[in-house]
């Protein structure tokens, strides 16, 4: 059996990637719709706002990229510079007093 | 130099030349999201500029927040999207071994990467017709860095999956095993569309 083969039985179905997409949109849409909310809900929409954009983030990795799929070498790799990349640049937001600004 | 024929290329593609046994996953693919790892540091600098400098009183106006057009950005983030959705039917039509349907969704996913760029050419466009240009102040220069640095990776995405569609009417058919592969050309353009997920949010929608 190829490596290919092993993957054809492990790998979504297009019927899910077609359905992620519909939730991914969506998602979108309320993205959107916070935007516009936000002079009524005001500061409440930064946080869901990353909430969602993080909740995309994870599915299109997980699902499209396949890495819920693939041995946790693959996983560690690229969580090792996520983690890198986010400390270091929170830290340089930290020290220019923005990162509380973002955050409210 | 004697030129390869369908059938000599089909002979050398069925060897997987690029397995590894001490980590179970193809050199390749590693080597990729090593890479991928690496550009979050990348982006995550030109996004931790912006955020830097998008409030930055003192400068010149226009700043880019007040010539944000959500809804026509809205619309171009939902095409690359979709176009993550067309790239990752077109490797499963690669696993299914229908090389129409792969010819098909990678043509798709590049046409949608190109609609996006289109539509990130008129925005700049839009942009620096109200006076936003690259040295109006340090809030544009970071703000075009950014989604320009962006926009080249996803142009040169548009470029990969135009060579593996080329690739594939060239020879008739693709391959996973061997050089560049439709499932290594996918995580990159997956990648692409993760980092506007972040961007989209981070410098469009939070205030």
């Amino acid at each position: 059996m190829t490596d290919s083969d092993t993957r054809a039985h492990t790998y979504p179905t297009p019927k899910l990637y077609v359905r992620i997409a519909i939730l991914l949109a969506t998602m979108t849409a309320v993205e959107v719709g916070l935007y516009y909310l936000e002079p009524v809900v005001g500061g409440l929409v930064i946080p869901f706002l990353l909430v969602l954009s993080a909740l995309k983030f994870l599915i299109v990795i997980g699902y499209y990229m396949h890495l819920r799929f693939e041995p946790a070498t693959l996983s560690r790799f690229f969580a090792f510079g996520f983690v890198l990349a986010i400390t270091l640049y929170a830290v340089v937001l930290a020290v220019f007093g923005i990162l509380a600004v973002v955050i409210g | 130099m004697a030129e390869l024929t369908p059938e000599m290329t089909t002979e050398i593609d069925e060897t997987p030349a690029h397995s590894h046994e001490g980590t179970g996953v193809d050199n390749r693919k590693l080597g990729m999201w090593v890479f991928l790892s690496s550009e979050f540091l990348f982006f995550g600098a030109l996004i931790t500029n912006y955020l830097l400098f998008k409030n930055r009183p003192g400068f010149p106006p226009p700043y880019p927040k007040e010539l944000y057009d959500i809804p026509f950005t809205s619309v171009s983030s939902f095409v690359l999207l979709m176009s993550s959705l067309t790239m990752v039917l077109g490797h499963t039509a690669l696993e299914r071994d229908d090389q129409q349907g792969v010819r098909t969704w990678l043509a798709a996913t590049a046409l949608l990467g190109a609609t996006f760029l289109g539509g990130q050419f008129f925005e700049f466009s839009e942009f620096i017709a109200e006076g936003l240009t690259l040295s109006t102040n340090p809030a544009a220069s970071s703000f075009y860095l950014l989604t320009g640095f962006h926009g080249i990776h996803v142009a040169i995405g548009v470029l990969m999956l135009l060579s593996l569609f080329g690739i594939s009417m060239r020879y008739e058919r693709l391959s996973e095993h061997r050089g560049l592969n439709v499932e290594l050309v996918g995580l990159y353009w997956h990648f692409v569309d993760i980092i506007w997920i972040v961007i989209f949010t981070l410098v469009y929608l939070i205030p």
